[in-house]
């Protein structure tokens, strides 16, 4: 059979298959803690590690930051940028595709090295400062993902003329980045947010070379150590990355609601 | 001194001047078009006016205060666009209290004016509604009405309805007019549409290259332009090459016509110009003026009938009134159609 349809289905089997089969496989493994039937056990042994809860908790508090830093740089740059340098839009693009370019690694030794204890701002010294630093590191990696999602929600709206609009009504630039800018592109800054928290929760490399008791470094130590859990855990990191993704999804939903029509 | 008050303005974008040496004053109240071709340079006047845009050198007064160094939030002005560029996250009422709010006007106060507003653009009933649920010229009514609803000294409105189409257009136009009366408001409209200019302004500036090249009321500026393209720009004109035989009575000769225009004109060759309503079928008294023509094409108006006709090598269009008991020449009659010299205007070469 030649049939174009019989094709596409077959593609979107073959799809399906090759990335829910070793979900299913690995769901399957979970669920095989104790001997001889399916339990829950291994997710309960998760859930019930206080370390778990600890890591986690300080990986979501480590993209709340994150997240709140990043917005704060890129909203208003890539408004700036596309309001008054719109020449320099390639050169702000290149700069945050960087962070995908360069390994991670490379990144946080050249903050070990900026940072360290006998540097000019010794950040790694305290615990405070090393915590401040990851969230650095952890917003320059997220970057191309904010910037692209903040310059698409930007591109949605006509900026010129509405900020023209508003200041000709005696607005500032703290009421129009707030007020108008940011409330417009609520949706991306969500989606934007959404991608960083996935990043952040699963990050292993910055967080285990600045040695801070963050969710990725656990989530390995347990696959050195562990037989069952680590596939529980790895179902859970795949949960939370997809309830993101279906966040993202409504963001964009809800957005639509309020766009102007053309 | 007047209320808006300009005087040589210039912008230039790197060597290209399109602004020059551009004077205005326009009274408290007043209503003002700037007319010109696209790309003359009208957007550019309002904009510096706004203060969007810087001007190269020249001054600004609004109310006898000099504007040029404050800030577009500092000067006041309601600003009304094409694209409308209404607040999409905002419905009909925040919008137009966006600049109440701005200004931190109590609460109460500020529902009273939205109220006020709507009423005034005639939309009491839409204030819930988002942008994205209202028509093109409900959109625009609801831009106009958050312009004006911080009270402005200036309205400036750049071709609010070249968006819209024709019918809503005609009937928007007359709303801005008589909203504009009602307040009061000193305001200045820009468009490229001489209908639009002519039939709702004060005065009018018609601009070309950067340059008002004449100010003055619909009047003045459809029957007495003061240059070849106010004259060609504004209305339809007929254009006569004439060879002047005696200058100082003003005598010329059209084809094999001679006739004398009562006053002085330069030696030479020279364009005369009139509107096709100052063309008459048939000889009539004072209208010394006598060509022989032979219809081209009849287009029938309504009120109104317009002819082309050829007079030798001159082209003529011409308007008479529709008279149900007289009917038209056709296509290929031979007419007299006559002209007084008072109608002409003389271009130079
Ligand atoms: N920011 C700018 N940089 C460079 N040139 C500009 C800029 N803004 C306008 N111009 C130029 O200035 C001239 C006048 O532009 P302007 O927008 O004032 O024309 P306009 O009369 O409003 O035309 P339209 O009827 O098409 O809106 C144009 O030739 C335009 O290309
Ligand atoms: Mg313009």
């Amino acid at each position: 059979m030649g049939s174009p349809r019989f094709w596409s289905w077959a593609a979107l089997v073959a799809g399906v298959l090759y990335f829910f089969l070793p979900l299913a496989g690995m769901f399957e493994f979970s669920l095989r803690a104790r001997r001889g039937e399916y339990s829950l056990q291994a997710y309960a042994n998760v859930l019930g590690d206080p370390q778990f809860r600890d890591t986690f908790l300080y990986s979501v508090v480590a993209a709340l930051f994150t997240i709140v830093l990043g917005v704060l740089i890129v909203a208003p740059t890539a408004f700036w940028v596309r309001l008054k340098l719109p020449r320099l839009r390639p050169v702000i693009e290149f700069i945050t595709l960087l962070p995908l370019v360069i390994p991670p690694i490379v990144i946080v030794f050249g903050y070990i090295r900026l940072y360290n204890t006998s540097s000019w701002l010794p950040l790694t010294g305290t615990a405070a400062g090393t915590n401040l630093l990851l969230v650095f590191g952890y917003a320059t990696l997220a970057l191309p993902y904010m910037y692209r999602a903040v310059d698409t929600g930007l591109r949605s709206i006509d900026i010129a003329t509405l900020t023209e609009a508003a200041q000709g009504m005696g607005a500032g630039w703290f009421t129009i980045i707030t007020r108008l800018i940011l409330p417009n592109i609520l949706s991306s800054l969500l989606s934007g947010a959404f991608l960083t928290f996935a990043i952040v929760i699963g990050e292993y490399v910055f967080a285990a070379l600045l040695n801070r008791p963050a969710f990725g470094p656990y989530m390995v130590w347990m696959g050195g150590n562990k037989a069952y859990e680590p596939a529980a855990l790895a179902v859970i990191a795949f949960g939370i990355t997809w309830v993101c993704m279906g966040v993202i999804q409504l963001a964009a939903r809800l957005g639509r609601h309020n766009r102007v029509q053309r | 001194m007047a209320f808006l008050q300009i005087a040589h303005l210039e912008k230039s974008f790197g060597t290209t001047r399109v602004v020059r040496d551009f004077d205005l004053s326009i009274e408290k109240g007043e209503f003002v078009s700037l007319l010109g071709p696209s790309g003359c340079g009208k957007t550019t006047v309002l904009r510096m006016v706004a203060g969007f845009e810087t001007p190269s050198s020249g001054a600004i007064a609004i109310d006898g205060r000099d504007v040029i160094a404050l800030r577009p939030n500092q000067r006041h002005i309601g600003m009304v666009f094409q694209a409308y560029a209404l607040f999409p996250n905002l419905t009909v009422a925040e919008n137009v209290a966006f600049g109440l709010k701005v200004k931190r006007m109590p609460a109460d106060l500020r529902a009273a004016r939205v109220r006020e507003m709507l009423a005034l653009i005639g939309l009491p009933d839409l204030g819930n509604r988002y942008p994205f649920q209202l028509s093109g010229g409900q959109q625009q009514r609801v831009a106009l009405a958050r312009a004006l609803a911080i009270k402005p000294h200036v309205l400036l409105l750049d071709e609010p309805l070249s968006a819209l189409d024709a019918r809503i257009r005609v009937s928007l136009r007359a709303q801005i007019r008589e909203i504009q009366r009602e307040l009061q408001i000193t305001t200045i409209f820009v468009t490229h549409d001489q209908e639009e200019a002519l039939s709702i302004s004060d005065r009018v500036v018609v601009m070309n290259g950067g340059v008002a090249e004449q100010v003055g009321t619909p009047f003045e500026i459809y029957n007495r332009p003061a240059t070849r393209f106010v004259a060609q720009f504004v209305g339809t004109l007929n254009l006569i090459e004439a060879d002047v035989i005696a200058p100082a009575t003003g005598t010329v000769r059209i084809g094999t016509t001679e006739v004398s225009l009562g006053r002085p004109l330069p030696a030479g060759r020279v364009t005369l110009a009139c509107r096709p309503e100052a063309v008459s079928l048939g000889a009539a008294e004072g209208r010394p003026l006598l060509l022989w023509a032979e219809i081209g094409k009849v287009e029938f108006l309504g009120a109104v009938i317009r002819l082309r006709a050829q007079a030798g090598r001159t082209a003529l269009s011409l308007d008479m009134f529709n008279r149900p008991d007289t009917p038209p020449p056709a296509a290929g009659d031979r007419v007299q159609v006559s002209i007084s010299p008072a109608d002409l205007l003389v271009l130079e070469a």
